[in-house]
């Protein structure tokens, strides 16, 4: 396991030195408001995915069509989703040596992969029969499923990345 | 006398009980977050609306409707992992002026939220000028970003 590393130690360890790292680790403010805007977009994405996922479990937005979500808040998710992303990114940047062999760390990434996997499984497949059922009492149980499985993993998400600070297995 | 307060919730064992433990605090802490995020989803729902943006088809009301009920389940689960959160660190808090900045734009935002932010997403389209619209949404928009930005920054700056 220890080997398996190894190159990610290197890469950290080499982005650990070049100055701009270096530079923004070392500033009082910059840091800790980038975390803040970490957490304000994570707040932004997260919110729109589970409303669209409450959605598909049937027991929020119900009268709304389902479409009409997926049509308004896709664009709205990618966006905050682009923000996620570069905050965290330079997050990432700016401290490697506290990412690489944390946990939590790589457990949020794997969530964020599994939760990417699950929405794009729900577009190729549950998705066609939207029509039969976008506008109805309830939802179909492969869009239950989704749902369900992006609540979990995306609460997982939060809570691993939450517990990052917390390094307990090192 | 807050000051007091604060000083005796500390001592309780309750709070000290969560010190002690190394997992509690962190996972409700954690859960805080997922409760915000419900949050946030149900009150952008509406905000985006207000502002002409997102579910533009549906009227303001049907989405505010929709979106009230988790909008109150949040708030629960954010005062029931927040308690915890600030009986622990009691004394930190009280003299933390981040805190008392969030519990300003916390008191700040429920208000404006349950009276003209209410008012005009229950109003019938069109009843309700685009401009005044626009501005609550926006004012919604900044008053929760404030109790955020300022919320995590309590543990950031001590």
């Amino acid at each position: 396991m220890g080997e398996l590393f190894l190159p990610i130690r290197h890469f950290a360890e080499w982005v650990n030195e070049i100055p701009s790292s270096v530079a923004i680790r070392e500033s009082q403010y910059f840091s800790p408001y980038l975390t803040v805007s970490h957490v304000v977009v994570m707040a932004f994405v997260a919110g729109l995915v589970l409303m669209m996922d409450l959605r598909l479990l049937g027991v929020a937005n119900m009268r709304t069509p389902f479409s009409e979500l997926q049509r308004r808040l896709f664009p709205w998710q990618m966006f905050g989703m682009t923000l996620a992303g570069i905050t965290g990114l330079v997050l990432a940047f700016a401290d490697p040596m506290r990412f690489y062999g944390n946990i939590f760390f790589w457990l949020k990434m794997l969530m964020l992969v599994l939760a990417a996997l699950n929405a794009m499984a729900f577009h190729y497949l549950t998705y066609f029969t939207v029509s039969s059922w976008d506008s109805g009492p309830t939802t179909p149980f492969g869009a239950k499923l989704s749902g369900a499985i992006s609540v979990v993993l995306w609460a997982l998400v939060i809570v691993s990345g939450r517990l990052i600070p917390y390094n307990w297995f090192v | 006398m807050l000051e007091h307060f604060f000083l005796w919730l500390g001592e309780q064992p309750f709070s000290k009980g969560i010190g002690e433990s190394l997992w509690i605090f962190p996972i409700v802490q954690a859960f805080h977050l997922v409760f915000l995020a419900i949050l946030v989803g149900a009150v952008l729902i509406v905000d985006l609306r207000l502002l002409g943006r997102g579910m533009i088809r549906q009227p303001v009301a049907t989405l505010a409707r929709d979106a009230r009920p988790w909008l109150i389940f949040a708030l629960i689960g954010m005062v029931l992992t927040g308690f915890p959160q600030m009986a622990q660190n009691a004394a930190r808090e009280y003299y933390s002026e981040y805190f008392w900045q969030k519990m300003y734009f916390l008191a700040a935002a429920l208000i404006f939220t349950f009276t003209i932010r209410l008012k005009v997403s229950q109003a019938a389209d069109g009843t309700v000028s685009p401009i005044l619209s626009k501005l609550v949404g926006a004012v919604s928009m900044v008053l929760w970003g404030g109790v955020m930005v300022s919320g995590r920054l309590i543990g950031l700056f001590t």
